[in-house]
Formats: structure tokens, C-alpha cells, sequence
């Protein structure tokens, strides 16, 4: 049979959560496509290949010193040379840094057409539906591929895990690597140091509806003071240097979990929402009534933000 | 230096997106700017060009209004462009539109970088600077957030992941870089530049004018409005009174203050 094939994220020899993610949504629309739900783990050697196929019934393991660290050029390599050894028809990468970095490059080694950022896929008549946010989330689209071969690329989070089960089978694949063109040199943290706010049982947290740096340190750090809170910031806001980098909520900074989590001025995109939507309770403050920020908040406040926080602050 | 920036005129995010017949935005209640992480590539081509000398030159695909835009890279500092406004490409998936430019490139020739945004803001795909680097057969780099290089052709590059971390990685050009937002302060026009960048040369290309032969590969099927199983209790009233109803219910509700 015809195989779905999921690519295995992992950094400093562990899994990413989006690899047992892929191995749900693999396990869920193969059936469907006819196709067998199995994995490939490019790594210097079989261990994490075996801890994936505690998820899904096959695993592929590429083992070699080329894929000890990721690199685009041996990435694709080797997604085509499993496709071709093991008739794979389709491809699910996780749409993260790495994934960005080789899916469509992947794709085009295998001549395939390839959708990326989806949050869902179902199968209508044989045919693999996908769907994926546009327009910074206020709208969807669906889509389908309509090459032979398809890769599709997966927000993080979309799908909950799948779980551990019995063991699968876990087999090698023999690549003859050309050399990457890329070098990786290290893997560096860039916000050491800093307000540690992944404690922080409250936090208030700004986002480019805060217009500019003044107007953020007079509405966000008042508000965050009287609460006894940390105070926070959305990408716009760190990239414009309103507020230091220790303290940036979302997919490249912090992913937080307080009590509350209060947004000003934030429209919600996936990339901010992966870094806060386990907080407990969730208030939206933005005067764009489509912001997808109000799809995940608890409580929400259609207005200026500027006319809402000195109310917050005066009802405390 | 020659390098060619990649840039795509998006909708500005805060307009009113209204669905017509399932299948695209009325424009009519759109206003259309640079697709924000494709403003920073302009910027980091500019910085490189000043440092090294060379000339930047704008490539995009899009309809007649998207030449605005064009233009106004031109007034932040790039030298030329071209536009191709066919719509067979213009309409195309993102395979069709990175086959149009990556001609374009090529027939530019002897182009030493091409830099666009990580994704465009509208169909958040990030996948065209990738395909295009894999059609003109040069290493790429994505999500890049600092450039290093003493000579425009050695790159040392930082690579943006997860959590705060940056990869450091060398590459020798050509190549692609899709640049990640934050990466630098993109200027804004000057009047000189607002003057000089009406009298810049822009060439209008089709798809047959560059060679182009591609078709999608996938097929878009309808677009909507997401519905939310987890809706956000709204609270009305004036901005005071909301913000009164509010703290009762952060206190009393959900008790988390």
C-alpha cells in the first residue's frame, strides 16, 4: 500500500510536540486516502526513530552524520530518497522554523504541490481537504492539492498528540548525501537574562494597538502594577523596541500560562496565540471586532483600549 | 552588489475583509501597502547596497495597483524594478508565482542576493523565497534576523527558531533570504525619494515575455469566515462601564484577581 509520510522535528536529541502531533492527523486522514499512516526520523541514529513509533505503526530511520544537526539541503535529500524508496505519496511536515526552512523544498524535489500552515484536514470523497487561516486569521480557505504527490505543512498546536501505544516496526533507509551548502556553526539563546514572566500568575500584555512606546509604558506598566502583575508584548512590540525581548509572548519568545492573561491591542495571530492560549482566563481588548484574538479570549471588550484601561484602572 | 527583493502588495490587515461569492475579498473596502516583512527585506537590501555598493532591484507580482507599492520601495532607495501584472501568474498559486519570479531573476542576471519577507501577511504561506531558491538553484536561508558578510558574496546569517533561539550558519552567495520582521528599522521615504522614484524604470512583464510555463499545483476551493467554538463573552456599554463589568467579573466570575 501507498504510504502518508510524517517528517519527526526534533532539536538537542528530543521530539518536538508537533512530531506526535503529525502522528495524529497522519493516523486520522490515511484511512481515508487509502494510504498507510508511517514516519521518517533523519537523526545520527535509530533512538528517537524507536521513541516515534510508539505513535504510528512504521518508522523509517536515516541515520547518518548529514542529519545529525537540520540542514535544508539534507533534509529534502532525504525526504525524496524515503518518498522513492517506499512509495510515499504524501508528506506532513510540522509548519515550524525547520519546517519552513525544507517543506517546499521537499516538495519540489518530489514534484509535488504542497499547502502549508493548515489547522485541519479532512478527506471528502477520497480527496484531501485542507484548511489553512489567511489574511493574519480573520478568514480560511480551503484547498486541495492537485499534483500526484502532495506535501502539507501543519500549524503547531492544531492537533492535540497522539498517543503512546504498542510499539511499531522501525526499519533503515541508506542515503547518499551530497554536501549541504549551508554550515551550521551553533545554536545560540538570544534573550538570556531578563524578567523571568513565565511565572507570573497575571500578566498584561500590549500589542501594536499600543501605537508606540510612550503610549505602552503609560497604559501597559500602570495597569500591570496595580494588578501585581508582569507586563508583556506581542512581536510589533518588541520589534519596534518598546519593551525588552526577555518579554515577548508567542512562538519565537515565551509561551505563557497564567491566571490571566490580559490583551491590549493584540489581534491575535497564531504565532501569539501558540505562546498564551493555555491561560487559564483570557480578556481581549481591541476596537476591531474581527480580530482573532476574541476566538480564544474568555472575556472581551470592543473598543479603544485607551478609553477601556483607565476604566479597568479606576473600577480596581 | 545585485540584489533582487521580492515584494508583494497585501491588503493592510485592519481593513474590513468582506467574502464575495466564497471565493475573494471585496477590494473595494480594502487599502493595499508592502507586505510588511517584505518592507524589512527592502530595508536589509538597502543597508547592503550602501555598505557595498551594487543597486537594488524591486521584482513582484501582482495586479495594476500593486505598482504603487513598487514605487514606493523605489522612494525608500531601490533603483528599479519590474512588475508582472499577467494575470496567468497574478492568479496562480505560489509554485506559478515563484516559477514567474525566479525568471524574472534570471533574467536580470548576474544577481548576487535575493531577499524577501518570511511570509506575506495575506496568505501566510512561506513557502515562495524556498521555491524560488530551489528553481535558481541556490542555497537559501529562512527566517533570517541578523546579516553578516565582509565581502557581499560570505554570508554569516542568523536563522530565527522556536523560543528564542537563533541558528548561526554560513552560506556563499547567491542565494535567497526570506527575512524575518524585527531584523532592522525600515526607513521611510523622503520627499527627494518620493520625487525620484516617479522617474524610475519600471518593465511590465507577462509570463510569455519571461518564459514562464508553470501551472498550480494545488486548487484553492472556497474562503469564510472561521467560526469559534470558544467565542469570548463580549461585554457591551460604554468603555467605562465595560471596563466596570469587567474587574466584577475577573473578581467574581472567573476569580483570577
Amino acid at each position: 500500500m501507498a504510504k502518508l509520510l510524517i517528517i519527526a522535528e526534533h532539536r538537542n536529541g528530543k521530539l518536538s510536540d508537533a512530531t506526535m502531533e503529525l502522528c495524529r492527523i497522519a493516523k486520522e486522514i490515511a484511512p481515508g486516502l487509502g494510504l498507510e499512516p508511517v514516519a521518517a526520523v533523519f537523526a545520527k541514529d535509530d533512538s528517537l526513530a524507536k521513541e516515534v513509533a510508539k505513535y504510528i505503526p512504521e518508522v523509517f530511520a536515516v541515520c547518518d552524520a548529514a542529519v545529525e544537526g537540520y540542514t535544508s539541503d539534507a533534509y529534502a535529500q532525504a525526504v525524496k530518497a524515503v518518498v522513492e524508496a517506499k512509495d510515499v505519496k504524501g508528506v506532513l511536515i510540522p509548519h515550524t522554523y525547520d519546517g519552513v526552512d525544507f517543506a517546499a523544498k521537499a516538495a519540489m524535489a518530489i514534484n509535488a504541490g504542497i499547502v502549508s500552515n493548515c489547522n485541519k484536514a479532512v478527506v471528502e470523497g477520497g480527496k484531501l481537504v485542507l484548511t489553512r487561516n489567511i489574511y493574519n486569521g480573520k478568514l480560511q480557505e480551503t484547498k486541495s492539492v492537485t499534483t500526484d504527490k502532495f506535501v502539507v505543512t501543519f500549524e503547531k498546536g492544531a492537533y492535540d498528540p497522539a498517543e503512546a501505544g504498542a510499539a511499531g516496526a522501525v526499519s533503515t533507509v541508506a542515503v547518499s548525501f551530497t554536501a549541504s551548502r549551508t554550515k551550521v556553526k551553533e545554536i545560540i539563546a538570544m534573550s538570556t537574562g531578563g524578567v523571568d514572566i513565565t511565572q507570573a500568575k497575571v500578566i498584561v500584555s500590549g500589542g501594536r494597538g499600543l501605537k508606540d512606546a510612550d503610549k505602552y509604558k503609560d497604559i501597559v506598566i500602570p495597569l500591570a502594577a496595580k494588578l501585581g502583575a508582569e507586563y508583556a508584548g506581542s512581536r510589533p512590540v518588541i520589534d519596534s523596541g518598546w519593551v525588552e525581548a526577555s518579554r515577548q509572548v508567542g512562538q519565537s519568545g515565551k509561551t505563557v500560562s497564567p491566571d490571566l492573561y490580559l490583551a491590549l491591542g493584540i489581534s491575535g495571530a497564531v504565532q501569539h496565540v501558540a505562546g498564551m492560549k493555555g491561560s487559564k482566563c483570557i480578556v481581549a481588548v481591541n476596537k476591531d471586532p474581527e480580530a482573532p484574538i476574541f476566538n480564544i479570549a474568555t472575556y472581551g471588550i470592543v473598543a479603544d483600549l485607551f478609553e477601556v484601561v483607565p476604566g479597568i484602572m479606576a473600577s480596581l | 552588489m545585485k540584489i533582487v527583493v521580492c515584494l508583494k502588495q497585501v491588503p493592510d490587515m485592519e481593513s474590513k475583509f468582506k467574502i464575495v461569492d466564497d471565493k475573494k475579498v471585496d477590494e473595494a473596502q480594502i487599502a493595499f501597502k508592502i507586505n510588511d516583512f517584505d518592507n524589512y527585506a527592502v530595508e536589509a537590501a538597502l543597508q547592503l547596497k550602501e555598505k557595498h555598493g551594487g543597486e537594488v532591484v524591486i521584482v513582484s507580482v501582482g495586479p495594476d495597483r500593486a505598482a504603487k507599492d513598487i514605487r514606493q520601495a523605489f522612494a525608500m532607495g531601490a533603483d528599479w524594478g519590474m512588475h508582472i501584472t499577467d494575470p496567468a501568474i497574478v492568479d496562480g498559486d505560489s509554485f506559478v508565482i515563484a516559477s514567474a519570479l525566479a525568471k524574472a531573476i534570471q533574467s536580470i542576471g548576474g544577481v548576487d542576493l535575493v531577499m524577501t519577507g518570511v511570509q506575506t501577511e495575506d496568505l501566510q504561506a512561506a513557502v515562495t523565497g524556498v521555491m524560488i531558491a530551489d528553481m535558481i538553484n541556490v542555497p537559501h536561508c529562512t527566517n533570517v534576523v541578523k546579516i553578516n558578510t565582509a565581502d557581499g558574496k560570505a554570508f554569516t546569517l542568523n536563522r530565527e527558531l522556536e523560543g528564542g533561539l537563533n541558528e548561526v550558519m554560513d552560506l556563499t552567495g547567491p542565494a535567497v533570504l526570506t527575512i524575518q520582521s524585527g531584523i532592522n528599522e525600515p526607513r521611510y521615504p523622503t520627499l527627494p525619494g518620493i520625487m525620484k522614484a516617479k522617474k524610475k524604470q519600471l518593465d511590465v512583464k507577462s509570463g510569455a515575455d519571461l518564459g514562464v510555463s508553470a501551472s498550480s499545483r494545488t486548487a484553492f476551493i472556497k474562503m469564510f469566515v472561521p467560526v469559534s467554538d470558544t467565542m469570548a463573552e463580549i461585554i457591551t456599554g460604554a468603555p467605562a462601564e465595560a471596563a466596570a463589568k469587567l474587574v466584577d467579573k475577573l473578581k467574581n466570575e472567573a476569580k483570577v484577581i
